[in-house]
C-alpha cells in the first residue's frame, strides 16, 4: 500500500517534468522566430485602406486593401484581402486577390484566390479555388 | 487501379516512351513518358510518370509530371511528388504539401463539360 502510493508519486512527478520541458521547449521555439510582437487582427465588419508593414502577425476577418508585407498572415473564413501581398506564411480561408508572394501558402476548401502568385510551398485543400500565374521560387 | 478490369484502360510502364495520340475510354495510368495528345476518362500518373503536351481528361491523379496543357473537367489532385506546367484547366483542385505548380490556372464550370453524369 505504501509502495503502491509512492510509485504514483513518482508518476505524477516525472509527468510535470515533462510538461514543464514541453512548455520551455515551445517557448524556446517562439524566441527562436523572434516575433515578440502580438498577433493583430482586423476583426469582421473592419475596413482597411493603406500599408501595413509587420515582422509578427495579422488575421483578417474583415476587409483589407493595399500593401501588406507581414511575417504571417491569416485571413478568416469572412475576410478578404486585395493588393500587394509579401508574406512568409499564408493561410487562406476568405478571399485574397492581388500580387502575392510567400514561402509557404495554404488555401482551404472555400478560399479563393486570384492573382498573380509566386511561392515555394502550396497547399491546397479540396474545394478550394486558385485562379491566375503561378509561379515556384 | 485499373488491374481489375482492363477493358478500356491504357497501361504504361516505367521506362516506356510513346508519342502520338492517345484516346482512352477508361483509365490511363502513367509511370513511362508520353508526348503528345492524351485524352481519357482518368488519369493516373505516377511519380516516374511524364506528360508532355495537350492532356485531358475528367479525373487526374498526379505524383509525376504534366506539361504544357492540362484540362481536368473534374477533379485535379497533385501529391507531394507531382508537378505541373504550362496551361491550367480545372473545375476541383487539391495539392499535396510539396506539389509544385507552374503556369496559368483557369477554374471551369464542373457541370459545362460533363454532359454524361446526371
Amino acid at each position: 500500500m505504501f509502495s503502491k502510493k509512492k510509485e504514483n508519486e513518482d508518476v505524477l512527478d516525472s509527468e510535470e517534468v515533462s510538461i514543464e520541458h514541453r512548455e520551455v521547449e515551445e517557448t524556446s521555439v517562439r524566441h527562436s522566430e523572434a516575433v515578440h510582437l502580438k498577433p493583430s487582427i482586423i476583426s469582421e465588419g473592419f475596413e482597411f485602406i493603406g500599408e501595413i508593414r509587420s515582422k509578427g502577425s495579422i488575421t483578417v476577418d474583415g476587409k483589407l486593401k493595399g500593401t501588406v508585407s507581414v511575417q504571417s498572415l491569416t485571413i478568416g473564413s469572412t475576410g478578404s484581402v486585395d493588393g500587394n501581398v509579401t508574406a512568409d506564411n499564408i493561410n487562406v480561408k476568405g478571399q485574397l486577390s492581388g500580387q502575392m508572394e510567400c514561402r509557404d501558402l495554404v488555401i482551404g476548401g472555400r478560399a479563393v484566390v486570384e492573382g498573380s502568385l509566386s511561392y515555394s510551398n502550396l497547399a491546397i485543400q479540396r474545394g478550394g479555388i486558385i485562379k491566375g500565374d503561378l509561379k515556384r521560387k | 487501379m485499373a488491374e481489375n478490369n482492363q477493358s478500356g484502360c491504357l497501361i504504361v510502364g516505367e521506362g516506356v516512351r510513346l508519342s502520338g495520340t492517345f484516346n482512352v475510354p477508361d483509365i490511363a495510368s502513367i509511370s513511362g513518358t508520353i508526348e503528345g495528345e492524351l485524352t481519357a476518362r482518368e488519369i493516373i500518373v505516377g511519380a516516374t510518370g511524364v506528360l508532355k503536351g495537350k492532356i485531358s481528361a475528367e479525373v487526374v491523379d498526379l505524383r509525376g509530371e504534366i506539361h504544357e496543357n492540362l484540362h481536368s473537367k473534374k477533379s485535379l489532385f497533385i501529391r507531394s511528388t507531382g508537378k505541373i506546367s504550362g496551361s491550367i484547366q480545372y473545375a476541383e483542385i487539391e495539392i499535396e504539401k510539396g506539389g509544385d505548380l507552374q503556369g496559368t490556372l483557369i477554374k471551369i464550370d464542373a457541370n459545362v463539360n460533363s454532359s454524361s453524369q446526371p
